[in-house]
């Protein structure tokens, strides 16, 4: 597929897209961001104005045709190979009931079920953290476990079970 | 004084913002209602009915003079000479039909009313310059920028930019010159060095460029911007060349850093601020009643020069391969006259009295506005209804039943 660019002095770039047939998609960028989208029909074909879109509006436009666009992650719509079980990752805040204790005295593996598989501080990642491992605020835990199993982590870390 | 100063320029504030949104209410080009606004409020008719009037005060002559550089530092900025040499066989084709018609029926205008070789050179660079801010802006408004119809326009657009900078240069020394052959040779060759020494900056500047520019502060960037702008055209005008090419040269030379489109996107509200006060000060300076004067010359240049746009502008079209109605629309849309033929009439006004004869200048100066006044409304409404003129081209099918 050709492209071709040539620039709107004073304006902007235009692009022209060959779309099947003889159509042709013509894309005008303006310096400021405004994004106007023409549509040609024939090679004789006048442009028939199909947007007008400020420079955020043509941002989401591109990223969503770009298939790079998320703002929320659908945490149910996630699929990782691990059965029930997936993992997430848990701040643990400076307040948190569980900072300062070890993982063995805080009991997360029977209190909610999900195994906590390694702790990230700062730049280092702890894997397989042994029983006598201190959290401390600030932690980011790594835990396998049941969706409800999450919650419930999340809760106790956050001291609101 | 300074009191009713700050007043005269807060009226002058107001009366463009007044009629610019008129203009946008209307559809037009904002360019004649700028220049109409300065008229309503000069000495010569609000002077004349409330005996109150905008004084040409140094504010705004010396804020006209920034208008002439920004809108030339822009024309710079945006001038693209890769582009140009990429595509110069059908640009260079174009451009030189453009100017071999226009200027030539200018020249000749000129030559024939005048007499003599300065005004007739005055009137051609009148004729030939076409507006590139106004056609663009219509290209915008009408979607003709999607269409192939855009890309001789731009194109020749470029090249009378290219072109009217050499012109100024050359030109400006002219009307600064003496009046025998040796003085003006001699100006000339002054300013075509200046123009060699502006090259030379630009070719070795954009380094030097690029790191001055180098902030991300907005606030710096515009006031370093303007600090070498107007700098550097202030120094062309001291030693008598054009401060307009000293001001393309220097958007030139910054084009071609990596700054180009902040510089852009900062300083056109400043651009447009001053251009605006640029056409005020054209009609500030313009007596009106001095246009029953100029009436029948510039409706001889309105009948000369329309067809003469028409024809160079459709065989531009068609040297870009375009179908004759396509082409009909570069003819039709390069008739619209602007901010360059007044720029070349407020040249004619320097050479009063010295290289012109003080009504010669005086003539040229009021015809020229006048017919600035007259092509701005004419092209742009050509362009708005390019299709009644499109259905009158042979072989056309007419896009409405006429009943025949």
């Amino acid at each position: 597929m050709k492209v071709y660019e040539s620039e709107v002095p004073g304006v902007g770039q235009k692009y022209e897209l060959e779309l099947t047939g003889d159509k042709r998609l013509v894309v005008v960028l303006h310096h400021d961001g405004r994004c106007e989208l023409f549509r040609r029909d024939g090679p004789d074909a006048d442009g028939q104005k199909i947007l007008d879109l400020n420079g955020e509006q043509a941002n989401t436009l591109g990223s969503i045709l770009e298939g790079a666009f998320f703002e929320t992650v659908d945490t149910q719509s996630l699929s990782v190979p691990l059965g029930e079980d997936i993992i997430e990752w848990i701040d643990i805040p400076d307040d948190s009931p569980v900072a300062g204790s070890t993982l063995e005295g805080c009991d997360i593996r029977n209190r909610t079920g999900a195994s906590v598989i390694a702790v990230q501080r700062g730049d280092e990642t702890v894997s397989n953290p042994g029983p006598d491992f201190e959290l401390a605020g600030g932690d980011i835990l790594v835990a396998v476990g049941t969706r409800q199993e999450h919650a419930t982590l999340t809760d106790v870390v956050r001291g609101e079970d | 004084m300074a009191k009713t100063l700050l007043l005269e320029v807060g009226v002058m504030f107001a009366a463009l913002a007044i009629v610019g949104l008129a203009a946008s209410r209307l559809g037009l080009s904002s360019i004649p209602f700028y220049i109409l606004s300065g008229i309503a409020l000069n000495e010569f008719v609000a002077g004349r009915v409330l005996s109150l009037s905008v004084s040409n005060s140094t504010f705004v002559s010396v804020g006209a003079e920034l208008g002439i550089v920004f809108l030339l530092f822009f024309l710079g900025i945006e001038f693209n000479l890769e582009r140009l040499l990429a595509d110069r066989r059908r640009i260079g084709t174009a451009g030189l039909i453009d100017f071999g018609v226009n200027f030539g029926v200018g020249f000749g205008l000129g030559w024939v009313l005048f007499g003599s070789l300065l005004p007739a050179l005055l009137a051609a660079g009148v004729v030939y310059i076409s507006s590139s801010a106004i056609i663009t802006k219509t290209l915008l408004d009408l979607g003709w920028i999607a269409n192939p119809e855009s890309g001789p326009l731009l194109g020749t657009l470029v090249f009378e930019d290219l072109v009217i900078a050499v012109y100024l240069a050359v030109v400006s020394a002219l009307v600064a010159g003496g009046s025998d052959l040796a003085t003006a040779a001699q100006s000339v060759g002054i300013a075509l060095g200046f123009i060699v020494l502006l090259l030379a900056l630009v070719a070795v500047g954009s380094p030097v460029f690029e790191r001055l520019l180098d902030t991300n502060v907005a606030e710096y960037l515009v006031v370093r911007a303007v600090g070498v702008t107007v700098l550097v055209a202030g120094v062309a005008l001291a030693v008598g060349v054009s401060e307009a090419v000293a001001a393309f040269f220097v958007g030139m030379a910054f084009s071609a850093t990596s700054h180009v489109q902040d510089l852009e996107r900062e300083l056109t509200g400043l651009r447009d601020v001053f251009a605006g006060v640029f056409f005020f000060w054209i009609g500030l300076v313009t007596d009106p009643f001095l246009f029953p004067d100029v009436a029948l010359l510039v409706l001889a240049a309105v009948a000369v020069t329309t067809p003469a746009k028409l024809v160079s502008g459709f065989y531009g079209g068609r040297a870009y391969g375009l179908s004759d109605r396509r082409s009909l629309r570069v003819g039709l849309a390069m008739v619209t006259r602007g901010e360059f033929s007044l720029i070349i009439a407020t040249l004619a006004l320097t050479g009063a009295g010295s290289t012109l004869p003080a009504g010669t200048a005086d003539t040229i100066y009021a015809a020229t506005v006048g017919y600035v006044l007259v092509m701005s409304l004419l092209g742009t409404t050509l362009m708005q209804f390019s299709g009644a003129f499109e259905n009158l081209l042979p072989g056309e099918t007419p896009a409405l039943r006429d009943g025949s």
